[in-house]
This record gives structure tokens, sequence and C-alpha cells, in this order.
């Protein structure tokens, strides 16, 4: 060592003069410029889309803004929004699972077949369509793993075959009404939080989000290593208290928030704590981004495919129980057409590569928002489904352009 | 060459007798021996097909031998498998780093062995990081960049700290400066002179003969799955090229020779 280190009396982390440690608020803002140039889009693409949305459809019919459309948007959200949780983790891995549609309408009508006809009590009959979902799901991670089939074919081979398994079950009256006056009728359809709720929920976030900063900020100091910049932690805090406040108070003009939007909003919580928190989500992040690595670092790959496979189809066939909830039926018709796509799109509009290697839960929140949105808005335009299709068809082909173009542009960029 | 003189004073870490691999008809190893001891850089060379690749591979566990026996510390042992090689500290380098380009420095330093598993611990590995980067006086301006826009050398730096992470007594580094420019390499050199000071054993293939002679304790040539000969960094690097291909009278003397000759008549046109 003939050159003295001169600069050990910085932290660890700043010792190294070719890093820009700016924590200034222009820093930040430079920083997510930067960010945004070279590809690392986040969540950008949902926020100007929802705001471009917001300005169509409401200059075309102002009733789209309106409190309880938006209350009412929100009970749509949740159903496909929780299938979509499932889609994230798939993507995750590079992986994909064409069948949640289908895997969804099964599990509506295991739900209609068993408690309705049957007698059999809801809570069994819940368990018992969340428990076909988790083996539907290890059906296919089987097939992967050990068979090496490619999911896109097994999954779609599912597609059709639980779209059979639907058919029979439902048999030939084609659909069964679920009791109005029912718990699960009434979640899916009445039960929205008290108020003084809504508003403790808004502010939780932010307050998690400061008394985390304020704790990592500490052991940081403590272990010599330079303290996060508090004041952008607390700007952080401060923006989504409010946004999330705001949103509250507006929808509490209405009918208030629903239970079931917090119940999504909850599997989406601890789904993010999943992959961001444990080692379980970082070898979901390995394995997609680089699966021989994975394996080399001694991560039991075959087992992160299987957790893949199986969360995916148990949260559809959960969302699929939301859905029969919604309508108030098991029908033939329940988890055809664009649940689908619209789940596949969510993830991948709200930021979720197709790649594998990125994403988030949140992705499918926002994401599910904006394919909603768009949906509800081209319903109040009283528009042809034909149409519809189309004009959804447009925005996810967008989506994954999207996703495409920054990929290559984080690749040239260094961001992987 | 301090190090080297109390090197072959120590009892070897590893010591290989005898070890033969064969894929059906072909022998790719026969009656290998190799020792290396602590504090020790060996170096593995031989041309393409000697068997250096096989002979990491059974080191890291890929691969059984088919006869002969592995001592680790005193003591026989089969390697069973990657992970057993891995747990009793023999931790291997491969050619193409093995990293996730998605994941920044910590996460590849850690992955798999992450602290705490159930609410992981970032503020400990981070500082695990920087401390186990800074004892390898390793060049990585921030940990918390993703691995895809770090430079060769410095995925070179993470693929090497990472394996030093479980605290092996031995590492094997496959063709560690292969995609290296100049100024990497050096940094990467340097970088198994600091792993050597710290006493483990080193392990490196490599057909970069320069490299090889400039960090090397031993050179142990390998031609055609045999034990050619073991020389020292003062070998001349004729006599190297003579033991990797079996000849005096070979395609590079040969080469040099009607370059040199060419040289000559272009002389003597003038």
């Amino acid at each position: 060592m003939t050159n003295p280190d001169p600069i050990s009396a910085a932290s660890l982390d700043r010792a190294d003069s070719r890093v820009r440690n700016d924590e200034s608020f222009a820093g930040a803002l430079r920083g997510f410029v930067d960010r945004i140039r070279s590809g690392d889009l986040g969540m950008l693409p949902v926020i100007l889309g929802l705001v471009i949305i917001s300005i169509v459809f409401t200059a075309l019919n102002p009733v789209f803004l309106a409190p309880n459309n938006l209350v009412n948007l929100l009970f749509d959200c949740a159903t496909v929004g929780v299938i979509s949780l499932g889609i994230v983790c798939v993507l995750m891995l590079g992986e994909i699972d064409l069948s949640v549609g289908s895997m969804s309408g099964l599990a509506s009508a295991i739900i209609g077949v068993l408690w309705v006809n049957t007698g059999i009590p809801l809570p069994l009959a819940i368990i018992a369509a969340l428990a076909t979902g988790a083996l539907v799901g290890l059906v296919y991670a089987v097939f992967y793993t050990r068979l090496g089939m490619p999911s896109f074919v097994a999954t779609l081979a599912g597609l059709l075959a639980l779209l059979g398994m639907q058919l029979y079950l439902l048999g030939s009256t084609g659909s069964i009404n679920l009791p109005f006056q029912s718990d699960l009728v009434r979640f899916g359809q009445i039960m929205i939080m008290p108020a003084w709720l809504s508003y403790l929920l808004a502010i939780l976030p932010g307050a998690l989000l400061l008394a985390r900063g304020w704790h990592t900020s500490k052991r940081r100091v403590e272990a010599g290593l330079a303290p996060l910049a508090m004041r952008l932690v607390i700007a952080k805090a401060v923006t989504l208290t409010l946004a999330l406040g705001i949103a509250a108070w507006y929808l509490h003009l209405g009918r208030g928030i629903p239970w079931m939007f917090a119940l999504f909003v909850l599997i989406a919580v601890v789904l993010n704590y999943g992959l961001t928190r444990t080692k379980w989500g970082r070898s979901m992040f390995a394995v997609g981004g680089n699966r021989e690595a994975a394996r080399r670092a001694g991560i039991n790959v075959n087992r992160i495919y299987v957790s893949a496979f199986v969360i995916c189809s148990t949260l559809a066939a959960a969302g699929g129980i939301l859905g029969a909830s919604r309508l108030a039926s098991s029908s033939q018709q329940a988890g055809t057409g664009d649940v689908n796509l619209n789940a596949i799109a969510a993830a991948v509009i709200g930021g979720t590569s197709l790649f594998g290697g990125r994403g988030s839960a949140w992705s499918a929140v926002l994401g599910i928002i904006v394919i909603q949105a768009i949906s509800n808005g081209l319903t109040l335009l009283n528009l042809s489904s034909s149409l519809r299709y189309m004009i959804t068809g447009a925005v996810l082909a967008i989506a994954v352009i999207v996703d495409s173009l920054a990929r290559r542009s984080r690749v040239t960029h260094g961001r992987a | 060459m301090s190090a080297s003189m109390q090197a072959s004073a120590a009892e070897p870490i590893l010591r290989l007798r005898g070890i033969s691999k064969n894929f059906g008809a072909v022998s790719a190893l026969t009656d290998i021996d190799l020792d290396v001891r602590p504090g020790e850089v060996v170096a593995l060379v031989g041309d393409n097909g000697a068997g250096k690749s096989t002979l990491v591979k059974i080191l890291a566990g890929v691969f059984q031998p088919s006869a002969g026996t592995i001592e680790y510390l005193g003591q026989q042992v089969i390697l069973s498998g990657p992970g057993k090689a891995l747990e009793l500290g023999i931790a291997t380098v491969f050619q193409d780093l093995a990293l996730c380009e998605n994941l920044d420095v910590v996460a590849n330093l850690f992955l798999g062995h992450e602290l705490s598993p159930w609410q992981l611990d970032e503020v400990g590995m981070e500082l695990r990081a920087w401390s186990l980067l800074r004892e390898l006086a390793a060049r990585i301006p921030s940990v918390r960049q993703p691995i895809a826009s770090l430079s060769g050398g410095q995925r070179q730096t993470v693929a090497i700290a990472r394996s030093l992470l479980l605290q092996p007594k031995i590492i094997m580094l496959d063709e560690p400066t292969a995609a290296l420019g100049v100024a990497q390499t050096a940094e990467v050199l340097n970088l198994i002179e600091r792993v050597r000071d710290r006493g483990l054993g080193v392990i490196i293939i490599s057909h970069n003969m320069e490299d090889v002679r400039a960090v090397a304790d031993r050179i142990i040539v390998l031609r055609l799955g045999r034990n050619n000969g073991v020389f020292t960094a003062e070998t001349t690097h004729q006599e190297l090229v003579t033991a990797i291909t079996g000849a005096a009278e070979n395609s590079v003397t040969r080469r040099q020779k009607s370059r040199s000759d060419q040289a000559i008549s272009r002389e003597a046109g003038l």
C-alpha cells in the first residue's frame, strides 16, 4: 500500500470520489431524470397514463370522475387485481401463466357448486377453491421443472382443461346465483370501510415510511455508513400521506372505500414485503435475472419455480372467488373473455417486465387501476364490446412496446 | 517470494493423489497429483483438452473422479456435489462469473446466503460487503449499483469477493483475466495476491503465460490429461510452451521461426 488512503475518515460507502452523492432535492430530481432517460421508467408510464385517461374520459363524460364511479372502479379493480398480483410472481421469473382466467372461473364454479348447490359451509368451499388453485399451480411447476414443458404451452393447455372443468361443474344450467343477503355477496357489492378507518389507513404508509427511514438511518450511522437523506424520506412520506388522504376524502364523498379493495391492497402489501424484504424475494429476482447464477449460488431453483406457479394459481382462484362475490353468481362466463389479458396487461403496464427479473407488487395495483379505468370509461361511453376489446388490445400492445424499448435502453445504459 | 518460501514449509490444504477421470473410453485425466498449500498460488496450464477444466470440476464437486484420493486438511474427503465442496471451503469462480445483472453488488455477494432470511438485514449485509471489498482493496464505487453497470474487472472483483464470503480455505479461478484489459488484468492479479496473503490457497487456470508467471508460485502443466512437469515463475516462456505442447519443435516455435526468418530476409533485402 504505497498511497495512503486520504478519505478513510468518510463513511465506508462515501469513500469513492466517482460516485455523486447529491442529497439535495435538486440532486434527487437529477437522479430521477437520469433514471427515466436510461429506461428505468418505474411508475412513470402508469401515472402519465392515469392522468391522460382521466382527462380524456372526464371530457367525454363528467360522470367518470364522480366519487361513486371511482368507488365502483375500486370494486372492479380488486377482482382482476388479485389475479394480477399472482401474474407478477410468474413474470418475475420470465415465465407466464395464461390460464389465470380459467382458473378464476373454475374457482367461482367450485364456490357455486359446493356452497349453493351442495350446502357445504362457505369457508370450506373457499378453502377448497384455493386448494384447487394451489394444486393446479403445483402441476404447472412439475410440468415445467421435471418435464421441461415451457410454461407458455403448459398453461395454454391448462386454459382449456380448466375451462372444461368449469363448464362440467356448472352442468347444463350454466350458472348458479349466489344468495344476495350472504356475507360473500355483500363483501363484493356493498361493504365499505368506516371513514375513520380509511383515514387511519391513509396515514399509516407515510408513518411507517418515516419510522423505517429513521430506524435504518440510525442503524447505518451506528454501522459507520452514511445515513439516509432524511429530507427526501420526509418529502416522500408527506407526499404519500397527502395523496392517500385526499383520495380517501374524495372517495368518502361517495360511498367510501370498499373492504374488497382493502383486501386486495393487503395482499399486495404482503407480496411486496415477500419480494423485497425476504430471502425468497431475493431468490425470485435472482432466478428471473440469471437462472444459472442463482443455481450456482446454492438457491433451489426448482422450489422457487414451484412457489411462483403455486402463488399465481392460488391468487387466480382467490380472484375468481372475489369475482363471484362481485357478480353474485358463478357462471360459464366467469373468467372468460378479457380477464386473462387484463391481469397480464396490468402487471406489465405497472412496470413488471415480461423478460423476468424486474417487477413489484405495486405494479399490479397501479396497472389494474389503469386497465379498469379504461374499461370503466369505455362502458360509460356506451361503446360496444367490439370497440372496447380493440382499445384494450391497443393499450396492452403499447405497454409491451414501452417495456421492450425501456429494456433495450436499460441494457445500453448498464441498468439491466 | 517470502510468501512462497513460507508456503512450501506448511502442510498442504489439499492433496490429490492419482486422480483419474474417464468418460467412457476416453480418459480425460490420468494419475494426477496436486498439492495446494496455504498462502500459495498454483497455476494450472495446458492446451485445450489437457484436462484443466475436468480437474477444476472435480474439485468443485461437479464431477466425481473415477479413481484416486482427495485429502482436505489431512482428511480424505469425497466431493459429492457443489454444495459439499463449498461447505468444506473450496470456492470456485467460474469463467462466466455467474452474477445476476439485475441485482446490486450487495445482493450478489450474499445471494443464497442472505442475513436473516425473513427480514433481510440490508444494513448488516452492506456493512459486511464494504469491509470485504475493503480487505481486498477493491475499487467498487458503490455497492448499491446493479452489476449491469460495472466493468469486467469490477465484476471479476465482485465474483472473487463473493467466493470469499463463506471464508473458504481454497479458491479456484477459471480464466480470471480472459476477458479483461491491461489495467483490469493487473487489478485482478493484485487481488489474487491479496487473497494469497490472507493465507488462502489459490488455484488459477489461465491460457495467458504472462499472467501465470506474474502471480503463480508454482506452475503445473497438464498435457493430455497427465502431469507434465512443475515449474516456477522463473521458468522461461520457451520451456513452458515446450512442456505444454510436448515438443521443443511445435507450432509456436515454427511460427516464431518463420517470422524471424522473414524479418531477417526483409533486412537482407534492404
